[in-house]
């Protein structure tokens, strides 16, 4: 009441007669409290609803996190499975290691005594078998071995630890492997340390005999070659480098070294060693086929070098050299690169994750759209190509996307050289292809579809209407619509124009303007192609036509009756569904009286053309411009039929099949009908909750569905005509992906009043808006 | 509605292409099978369908009816009926004969939907006040549920009602044949009147439109 003392001031009453309120009040709250501990029906449902809206959200929300949480366990597993990669790789390597090391010594057992020792030591014929069978199933027999435990596997890297210590490389090895191992977890190798630790070794090197030294470094260096070989394809160039600088400056370092022990030795020339171990090396080379690649470099440490050059030549592919060793190389080079490809590819997934249904979507929705009309010209030709394979659709991708596809496809080659797991690397990197982020850079109609991606939520309320919103149509450009109740009225929504809401998450918009002329209820709405004009259709039998003010005008100006701008008379009973076209300036219209009417709004005799049918077919219920066709027109009838009519004769030109595919029950009514965009397909909504899909060109039905719980009432589609809009009376509102036929999102969105509930929806032409309206005299906007 | 008459179950919908004389055609709903949260609203517009000249039985609650939502729903029935009236004056009521919203000469009346009150030509007094209704009606701050309605805010219904019955003031001081059609079509006055009457919503002296008298004769003649 202390509200109502300015107010009725404001109301500039200008004399007495308020006296009575405050006792009014009074008497009122009295009431209430006698009222209030009463129950009544709409108030326990109303109370559940709110309930069970508040259960749906929370249900929805908990949805989300549980999928969030799932992706990121999937992450995780795939991390641990690569790790676990990485450590199997790792043993496999210290292995390997571990079997060079003991042939070395072998060697150069020989080589000194000429013959084969030390029991502890394999002989060079078990070796070569054993290295024969490594060869042909190494993968297997060196994962047994590794699968044989931890214990074992420390003992091998202890006994390896050893070797290496023998021969003076241990702290360089380990320094590399630890470098590798941190640029696969993809931290920043540090390249000062082996440079350090070289010398190091260097220095410890020098106390060694020349000839065992010259050898073990050989084999170090082998090993390190490989080593190096896999850096170089994980990823990290500057670890490669690192291990290549080091490795040259130590073989300098040691060439220096080896001419002074040579020196020392009295031996006379470094030809005369040379020649001599390579004679050596030839013996061997007879005995032990299997050895070849290693036996192949000698004493001399340009030739170890040389070799290293090899080694780095081998990383290109060609393996002709290095049998045995090549042969596991490659295998493990192959297993590196799954390793990385398997964490990239994690990386990507997460990060495309929110992208990626979207994309398939696409795909899918192009291949399908080719495969429904091959005659369907240029873009739908595109999207056969772009979907049948992933190569054709590199072909097609904007500079941008390259970049990122660059590397892998150049692997994938690499592979099918070495002939090694080709297939299932190719495989692994067709899979990346295809979740390739930079995808939707490929379609330009994806670009303004963002919204989509993302669920839609309930952003405006529009309250302002007294009863059911029958119509809306959005502006072309602005946030700005239009709704068309059955209070009589028309309203024009500025959706930047909000009040702020108490702890509500949606806004409350308020109507910028009302459109004052029908007698009786609104019941269809078109806005024309410009945003300038648009066009209402009542139970009064008129059709309205208004210029729309301003979207920014002050919502209590002085009254234009130039708002108004015609009307179209010609029904003689409720005009139900009315229909623009986007180009020309023409209307359509269809009323209770069962004509259907082609307008030209704004010339002097704006009636074009009446389109009837037999009167058996009852009335019809919605019209709409066949798009794809200038010269068609399609409207439904409560019969359930639907004609095409030719748009300057008048004649039908088709019946699309509609009333056989649905139930016999006469009460199958089609209360919408809409045209794609761009194909020649006729959607219809229906009282039997299907949504049917026609072809212009037979007739045939495409595609039944139920669609809702209720009848259909009402349908959009978007501009691309890949989303389809529905409204039904089971209250909620239904996004459909048109490709794959299948649901998107449900939206509750409001309630009912009789049995009625949604009575319309639409797409904003550009704007990521989709809005509904419903006899609980509401608007809302989705976001 | 033939077809919701045929299945067992009656549906009450409006669908496409129901004629005029179909709208609503259909069974009343008793209010305690209205299971909607707009039962209230339901209730009044299929009492007014019914017979919209028998006010006493329009403005008579089902029995257990919170009195708030009552008068709430009926006075929102009021201001979208009064949208009738708005249309026919826009025709007739032009501000350079109606330049102040005026009844008898006793009160000049001010629009209250400025931030300062101002004297508003009669149609964009009518316009505004009805838009204003509505909003204050529809606001989610004052009335975000249809079916419990807080005190505070069924304070707010009186004022919504001394102004837009100013419309009708208006209209029959000085649009009488244009009220009359009205009045014959719908009852609206009367309906109002006796509405306020009942609730206490407004004082009797502010009560100018001599409607009652009327309607007495009326019935009168329609007994006769």
């Amino acid at each position: 009441m202390i509200e109502d003392g300015p107010g009725s001031q404001h109301g500039g009453q200008l004399g007495p007669g308020s006296g009575g309120l405050g006792m009014v009040t009074k008497s009122q709250q009295d009431d209430g409290i006698k009222q209030r501990p009463q129950y009544s029906m709409p108030g326990i449902l109303h109370f559940l609803q709110t309930e069970w809206a508040r259960f749906e959200m929370e249900r929805s929300q908990w949805e989300v996190e549980r999928a969030e949480l799932q992706a990121r366990i999937a992450f995780l597993q795939g991390e641990r499975k690569g790790q676990e990669n990485l450590k199997q790789d790792l043993v496999r390597r210290i292995k390997m290691l571990e079997y060079a090391l003991k042939q070395e010594r072998g060697k150069y057992h020989k080589l000194k005594y000429g013959t084969d020792l030390n029991p502890e030591d394999l002989k060079p014929p078990t070796f070569d078998k054993e290295n024969k069978d490594d060869h042909i199933d190494g993968e297997i027999s060196l994962s047994t071995s590794s699968g044989t435990g931890t214990a074992t596997w420390r003992q091998g890297r202890q006994l390896l630890r050893q070797y290496l210590q023998e021969i003076g490389y241990t702290d360089t090895i380990i320094d590399v492997r630890s470098a590798r191992v941190r640029s696969l977890l993809g931290l920043q190798t540090q390249s000062g340390d082996s440079d350090a630790d070289i010398s190091q070794s260097v220095l410890v090197n020098g106390d060694q005999p020349n000839k065992r030294d010259n050898q073990g470094k050989r084999a170090g260096l082998k090993k390190i070659g490989n080593l190096a070989n896999d850096n170089a394809l994980i990823d990290t160039e500057n670890a490669v480098m690192t291990t290549f600088d080091f490795l040259n400056s130590g073989n300098v370092v040691e060439d220096e070294e080896d001419l002074s022990d040579d020196n020392e030795d009295g031996i006379a020339a470094d030809d005369e060693a040379e020649e001599r171990l390579e004679r050596a090396s030839m013996k061997l080379k007879g005995d032990n086929e299997g050895l070849t690649g290693l036996d192949e470099t000698d004493a001399d440490t340009e030739e170890a070098l040389a070799e290293f050059h090899f080694l780095e030549s081998e990383m290109g592919g060609s393996s002709e050299k290095h049998e045995s060793s090549s042969g596991e190389d490659e295998e493990w080079v192959v297993d590196q690169r799954h390793i990385s490809e398997l964490k990239e590819q994690y990386k990507k997934e997460r990060k495309g994750k929110k992208t990626r249904p979207t994309r398939h979507a696409l795909q899918a929705m192009l291949a399908s759209l080719g495969g429904e009309d091959d005659g369907f010209t240029a873009g739908v030709g595109d999207g056969q190509s772009l979907a049948s394979s992933g190569e054709a659709r590199e072909d097609d991708i904007p500079s941008g996307g390259q970049i990122s596809y660059a590397r892998k496809p150049m692997m994938g080659l690499q592979d099918d050289d070495e002939n090694l797991d080709g297939g299932l690397v190719l495989g692994e990197l067709a899979g990346l292809t295809v979740n390739n982020e930079a995808d939707p850079v490929n379609y330009d109609i994806s670009a303004p579809k963002e919204g989509y991606r993302k669920t839609w939520s309930a952003k405006y309320t529009l309250r302002s209407h007294f009863d059911g919103v029958r119509a809306l149509a959005f502006h072309p450009v602005e946030p700005v619509l239009l709704t068309a109740s059955e209070d009589h009225t028309l309203k024009l929504w500025n959706l930047q124009k909000t009040v702020p809401a108490k702890k509500a998450a949606s806004l409350d918009v308020e109507p910028v303007y009302t459109f004052r002329a029908h007698v009786g209820p609104v019941l269809s709405l078109a806005m024309s192609p410009s945003g300038e004009q648009c066009y209402s259709g009542g139970m009064d039998t008129t059709i309205r036509c208004w210029n729309i003010p301003k979207s920014d005008i002050d919502p209590y100006d002085s009254f234009d009756p130039n708002v108004l701008s015609g009307t179209l008379e010609a029904h003689t009973d409720a005009v139900w569904g009315l229909s623009i076209h986007s180009s020309k300036n023409q209307l359509l219209s269809c009323s209770g009286d069962g004509t259907v009417r082609l307008w030209s709004p704004g010339i002097k005799s704006p009636l074009l053309n009446t389109f009837t049918v037999d009167s058996e077919e009852g009335v019809p219920t919605s019209v709409d411009f066949v798009r794809c066709d200038p010269n068609q027109i399609v409207a439904s009838y409560t019969s359930s039929n639907t004609y095409i009519f030719d748009m300057e004769t008048g004649a039908q030109v088709l019946m699309l099949e509609t009333k056989i595919n649905s139930d016999a029950s006469g009460s199958n009514q089609i209360n919408r009908v809409i045209s794609h965009p761009t194909l020649p397909i006729s959607i219809t909504a229906h009282e039997d909750r299907h949504i049917r899909f026609f072809d212009n060109n037979t007739g045939k039905i495409i595609h039944s569905m139920v669609a809702h719980l209720d009848s259909v009432t009402s349908l959009a589609i978007d501009p691309n005509g890949l989303y389809l809009l529905s409204g039904s009376h089971d209250c909620s509102i239904r996004l459909w992906n048109l490709d794959s036929k299948t649901c998107v999102q449900e939206i509750t969105s409001h309630r009912k009043k009789f049995e009625e509930s949604i009575h319309d929806v639409a797409f904003h032409p550009q704007k990521p808006y989709i809005a509904s309206a419903g006899a609980d005299a509401l608007a809302k906007v989705f976001v | 509605m033939k077809m919701a008459n045929e299945t067992a179950p009656i549906i009450r919908r409006n669908r496409p292409g129901t004629k005029n004389k179909d709208w609503c055609n259909w069974e009343d709903e008793s209010f305690e099978e209205m299971d909607s949260t707009l039962a209230v609203q339901q209730f009044i517009q299929q009492a007014i369908r019914k017979d919209f000249t028998n006010v006493e039985e329009i403005l008579n609650p089902p029995e257990g009816q919170d009195e708030g939502v009552w008068k709430y729903e009926h006075l929102r029935q009021f201001c979208m009926e009064l949208n009738g009236l708005a249309v026919k004056l826009q025709v007739e009521c032009n501000p350079e004969t109606c330049t102040q919203m005026t009844a008898t000469e006793q009160w000049i009346f001010l629009c209250a939907a400025h931030k300062t009150p101002k004297e508003c030509p009669a149609i964009d007094y009518t316009r505004h006040t009805l838009d204003g209704a509505a909003c204050l009606l529809n606001s989610n701050k004052y009335f975000p549920s249809r079916v419990s309605i807080k005190d505070s805010s069924v304070a707010k219904l009186g004022s919504v009602c001394r102004r837009v019955y100013r419309i009708f003031s208006h209209a029959y001081f000085h649009h009488r044949p244009l009220f009359d059609t009205y009045e014959n079509e719908t009852y609206l006055c009367r309906r109002f009147t006796q509405f306020v009457t009942k609730y206490n919503l407004m004082s009797k002296d502010n009560l100018i439109v001599p409607i009652m008298e009327d309607q007495q004769t009326l019935e009168g003649e329609s007994e006769a």
